[in-house]
This record gives structure tokens, sequence and C-alpha cells, in this order.
């Protein structure tokens, strides 16, 4: 039997952004870009998950850290600032996908295209972020999309995105294999 | 080649865009301060809760109210407001030494609570304790679901943190007691003129307009008078979902639920349960009508219905002959075979026969030896389609049953290797295995597994290798 373990990333520690969303709560703006850095990439990825459509995911990113300035009032710790923050995320994006319609979304080519605006993304990444959108379901996407950039456990994923954990078990690595074989093919 | 994950961390790294910062300070603007902190929602409880509970609470207020003998003059002035919001909003005027000095029904729901009841004198914990028991004989708060919010408003701010909290920790004891399912809210709020006039105006509590105001403060299109419709639950789910829109309410829900099944709402049974912050936003609703039990999934902003079954009248011309289906005994044989009681071991024993989203089924439910069991069977050919073993909660803790505090002696694989034996499953048709050994609750392995078939949950005692719980949902 194989064991593959992933050490789980940390975009910041849940205490660390605890002490942030406290900062932003008192108004303090610095705390809310220091939030911003820290986490940028797991909301970006996640809302880029659900909606396809990078211009979109944008809009999103900039619309959660506003409602996180004037929410972070009403956080309660509970240890888990990245579920709160990602709860948002997915709220702010099903809103924007029940009022959007669907000839809005974006094909493999033309996001290709999209990426290519951006020069940190190097042809490699172009190819796995395409392969993430155009080969996986909309679950498989936002199963492994969370895992790997949000820190959040298999468990804690299950309850975001409200499917049963074995559910989320298996769409995780069903989609890890098939990045890991899209991945191959390309090259 | 560096791990997939790492690369996609990466690669969302450079994609996402680093230049958003200043357009999201720039709008940042003044900070809408929400006015109430709002404590977590207790632990879920057991669904159930007993009537002896209720009605101990309510001796207790017939005991506090003989002190209202004598009492009189001491101290009328209004120190701090306290109200309860379940749908029924009750709100509570009391002096500095904490005793009641008015009881109001904020609308028609909190005036049969009220009814019969004089608390004027009584002290403010008593007179909690016993609307929560009037609560809880009414039938609210008994589901999961439901919620309670407290809220105090003082000018003393510090007192008013000091009531939250005890008067939170008072209720939260009582539904405990009562087993009850419901979560409870508080917040503190600050006197505050045209949050009481707009109060005033809409019938409800000031506590319940804080929290539209917290509402609004997310979303600000929203309009007070419509959210002051909505229920506790509702409102504190929109604040957890970011409030992107205003839900159509329950009772729209079960109007578009009822359409959709072809019936009147007059002629069913129903219940609705909010998931407002659920990935789709949505109403579950249970009809109990005469062609049977059924649920419908409706969107909570669209009216949409996503999941039921529609036109009752004409699709239900299901019901088979009696000769078609399993006999009660029968359907018991097969519940107590799988769960390898004999019937003379269990006790409880209940067979019913109910419609589930039309399909006939039987609900079989009995304990023995410190477990209780559950299932359905389908009438018409007898397959299980779930199964839910549990540890009894009303059983004399055994030596079999009950966790022990021991340390493990039972390895992992023998864990999982039990609980595959138990679901009668091969390791080779198992996805998505997981085991954890649960520390904090007794000394038991949770283990999770899915076949093609079927998704199952058990729970494994790791000192005897005793199942402490086994769950199992057919996948159709």
């Amino acid at each position: 039997m194989l064991f593959l373990t992933v050490a789980a990333p940390s975009p910041g520690d849940g205490a660390a952004l605890d002490n942030c969303i406290a900062r932003i709560a008192g108004g303090d703006q610095a705390a809310l870009a220091q939030l911003y850095e820290q986490t940028r990439a797991a909301v970006y990825g996640f809302a880029l998950s659900i909606l396809k459509v990078p211009h979109d995911a944008e809009d999103v990113l900039h619309d959660a850290y506003l409602q996180v300035w004037h929410a972070a009032g009403s956080y309660q710790s509970q240890g888990k600032p990245m579920a709160w923050l990602l709860t948002i995320v997915r709220n702010l994006s099903m809103d924007l996908l029940r009022r959007r319609s669907r000839a809005e979304l974006v094909s493999w080519d033309k996001y290709q295209d999209q990426l290519a605006e951006r020069p940190a993304v190097t042809p490699e990444e172009r190819i796995l972020l395409s392969s993430l959108l155009s080969a996986l379901s909309d679950e498989e996407r936002q199963v492994v999309t969370l895992h790997a950039l949000s820190g959040l456990k298999h468990r804690e994923i299950a309850s975001l995105l409200g499917l049963p954990l074995p559910t989320v078990l298996s769409k995780y690595s069903r989609a890890l294999k098939k990045l890991k074989l899209f991945w191959k093919e390309a090259n | 080649m560096p791990d997939v994950e790492e690369r996609l961390r990466s690669a969302m790294e450079h994609a996402a865009p680093d230049d958003a910062l200043d357009r999201i300070l720039a709008s940042c603007g003044e900070q809408r301060t929400p006015l109430i902190p709002m404590t977590p929602p207790a632990r879920p409880r057991r669904r159930r809760w007993q009537t002896a509970a209720a009605a101990a609470m309510l001796a207790v207020m017939l005991c506090g109210g003989l002190g209202l003998h004598g009492w009189y003059g001491a101290n009328r002035t209004v120190a701090s407001v306290v109200s309860l919001d379940v749908n029924p909003s009750i709100q509570l005027q009391v002096n500095r030494k904490e005793k009641v000095l008015s009881a109001d029904a904020l609308n028609d729901d909190a005036a049969v609570i009220l009814e019969g009841m004089d608390l004027r004198g009584t002290s403010l914990n008593v007179a909690v304790n016993a609307i929560v028991g009037s609560l809880l004989q009414h039938g609210y708060l008994s589901s999961l679901s439901s919620a309670i919010l407290i809220s105090v408003e003082d000018e003393d701010a510090q007192r008013a943190t000091r009531l939250e909290s005890s008067l939170t920790a008072e209720v939260d004891a009582a539904l405990q007691t009562a087993a009850a399912g419901a979560a409870v809210f508080s917040q503190t709020v600050a006197p505050d003129a045209q949050l009481e006039a707009q109060a005033q105006t809409s019938s409800i509590s000031v506590g319940k307009a804080a929290l539209i105001r917290q509402v609004q403060s997310l979303n600000a299109a929203l309009d007070f008078d419509a959210l002051a419709f909505l229920t506790v639950e509702e409102l504190q789910q929109l604040c957890s979902s970011g409030a992107p829109g205003m839900p159509i309410g329950a009772e729209a829900a079960a109007q578009a639920a009822a359409a959709y099944a072809g019936i009147s709402l007059t002629e069913v049974y129903y219940e609705v349960d909010p998931e407002l912050d659920d990935r789709t936003p949505h109403y579950e609703v249970d009809l109990e009508s005469a062609y049977g039990e059924f649920d419908y999934k409706v969107d909570a902003y669209t009216g949409e219905v996503l999941r039921g079954t529609a036109d009752l009248p004409a699709s239900s011309v299901q019901i088979p002959a009696a000769d078609g289906i399993l006999s009660q005994e029968e359907a018991r044989t097969i519940a107590l075979a799988h769960a390898g009681v004999s019937q003379a071991d269990a006790l409880g024993l209940r067979v019913k026969l109910e419609w589930d989203d039309g399909i006939q089924v039987y609900e079989v439910e009995f304990r023995s030896g410190g477990m209780e069991y559950e299932y359905n069977v389908r009438a018409s050919d007898g397959a299980i389609l779930d199964s839910d073993w549990d540890l009894d909660d009303d059983a004399p803790v055994s030596g079999t049953s009950g966790t022990s505090g021991g340390s493990a002696v039972l390895d992992r694989d023998s864990a999982v290797a039990a609980a595959l034996a138990h679901a009668g499953v091969s390791a080779g048709e198992v996805f998505g295995l997981e085991c954890e050994l649960d520390e904090d609750d007794g000394r038991r392995y949770e283990i999770e597994f899915e076949t093609a078939r079927a998704e199952y949950e058990y729970e494994i005692d790791a000192a005897t290798g005793a199942i402490l719980k086994a769950e199992s949902e057919r996948e159709d």
C-alpha cells in the first residue's frame, strides 16, 4: 500500500490570520494588506475554480477583501480564519455565477491568451492552469485548489463545499491523477 | 517531478492579481462597524427533547413567581432590556437587581408563549428559563437548525456583557438538559433611539433589529422591513454567508414546493428549514401529504425547485397492491439479521411503513446491547437503503459498549478490518478510506470509506474493538 503525504501549505497559520482579522476589525488597513498578501492566491484560486473566468475571479477577490473589511468586527474566532474567508469567497462567487449567463464562459484557448497577459505566469504554469480548468470537473477543481492553496484539511473542505468527506477524498485523488496525466501528456 | 500541488500553488501565486490591493484599500472607506459580537453557535446536539425537562423549567418559573409577594416599588427603573428571539420575539425589562419589571410579547407567536405566565418580579434567569421551557413545549428550538438569539441592551457595557454571558450559559444548559438542537446566539446592543424606533415600527425586538442592521451592513440594498419577516436563523445565516441577496422566505419556499408538487399547502403538514449558508443557498421543504412524505430543495433566492418529485397527484399512481410489498415481519427480520440481533434481545422494536421520496420504506428501530439501530428497508424488495448504529444514550454504561479511557490496543489496520468486515466489503472495492484515532472523545477510531454502491462511516472502540457507530448510505 502506498501512503502519500503532502505537507499542507500554510498561507499563514490560523493564529496569525486571526490576529490580522482582529486588527482589521479595529480599522487597521495595514492588517488588511497583510491578509491580502498571505491569502490572495487561495482567494483568487478558489474563486477561479468556481467561476472559471479570470476577470470574474478578480472581481470576487476585490469584493471579498472589502467584505472582510466591513465584516471583520462580526468575525468570531473559532481558529478557522481561512474557512471564514473562503466562505465569503464562495458566497460571492456563487452569487456572481447565478447572475451570469452561461454564454460568458471562456474557452480553453481564450484562457491561455488571458494568462499570457500575465508575465509572471510561466508557459508551464499556463498549461497547468488551463488543464485545471479544462480537464477537471467543477468539484474536482474546487477540492484540489482548496487543498493545494488554502491549507484546509479535507474535512474542512468537505464542510465548506457541503460535500460528504468520502466524496471529497475520492474527488481529490481523481483530480490529482488527472492533473498528473495531463502534465505528462503536455510534456 | 515536483509535486503537482506545489506547481499549482506557484502558478496561482503568479496568476493571482498582485495589483488589486490599492483598489481594495481605496474602496475601503469607513468601516460599517457591526453592532454585535456573536458567540459561536452551540455544538449541534441530538435532536430529541423530553417534555419532563421543559415541565421542570416551567415549575421553576412558578416557584419563582411566588417570590413576587412583597416585592414592589423596590427598584422600578429599567436598567437593561433583554430580548429573546426565535420567531416569537419577547422583550424583558429588567432593573439593576436583575428582576423583571415587564415581559412583553412583541408578536402573536410570542403572546402564545407568554400566555398564563406572570414574570414580573421574578429573577431574570428564572424568567429566561421559563420562557425557554415554554418555547420548547411549543415545539420551537427542538430542531438542529433552529436558533435563539439573546440580546442585552444596556448603557452599562460591562453589565451588558456579564448578563449576556450568564444568560447564554443558562439557555445553553437548559437546551442541553432538554437535548434540544437549537443553536444559541447572543449579543449586546448599545442603546440607540433610532434602532428602538425601527424595532417598534416593525414589531420586533431591538435585538433582532440589531441583527438586521448587521445584515444590512453586509448588503445595504436589503430592505429593513423585508428582513424583519425573516427568522433569527435566516438572518444569522445571511450574516455568515455575506448576505448576497434577499431570500424568498420560508413561506414562499413552501408555496413553491407545493406548487411544484401539484398540491395545496392547506392539504399538507410541512416543515421548512433554511440553509442560506449552504453552498447552494436553499430551503429544505418537507411536505407530508396524502401521497406520502416528500423532500424538496428550493433555491433560496430564485424560488426554483432544485430537487423533489413533481406533480404528486399524477405520479403517485404508484401505490402498489398490498401483496406487492414485504410484510412488517419480513422487514423486521431483515434488519435484525443484518444487525446480528435476535428478536428476543431487541428492545423497543418499532416498524413503520413510510413513503420516502416516492419509495415505500419500512423504518425499523430497536435497541440492544447498549446500541441503537435504525434501518430503512425498501418495502418492494427488502434492500437495506440505509442503516445507522449508534451508542444508546439512555443505556447504562457497560463494559462492552462504553468507550474505555484506556490506551488503544487495537491497531489501525485491525480497526479498518473490523469496519470492512461489518460492512461486508473487501478492501479492494473500497476507495477514499480514512481512519483517524480520535483522542478527544474517549479513544475511538473514526473510519470513513466509499464503495461504488454506498458511503460508510464507522466508529470503533480502540480498546475493545467494539463497533460504537456504523452508518451506511446507498448512492443511487
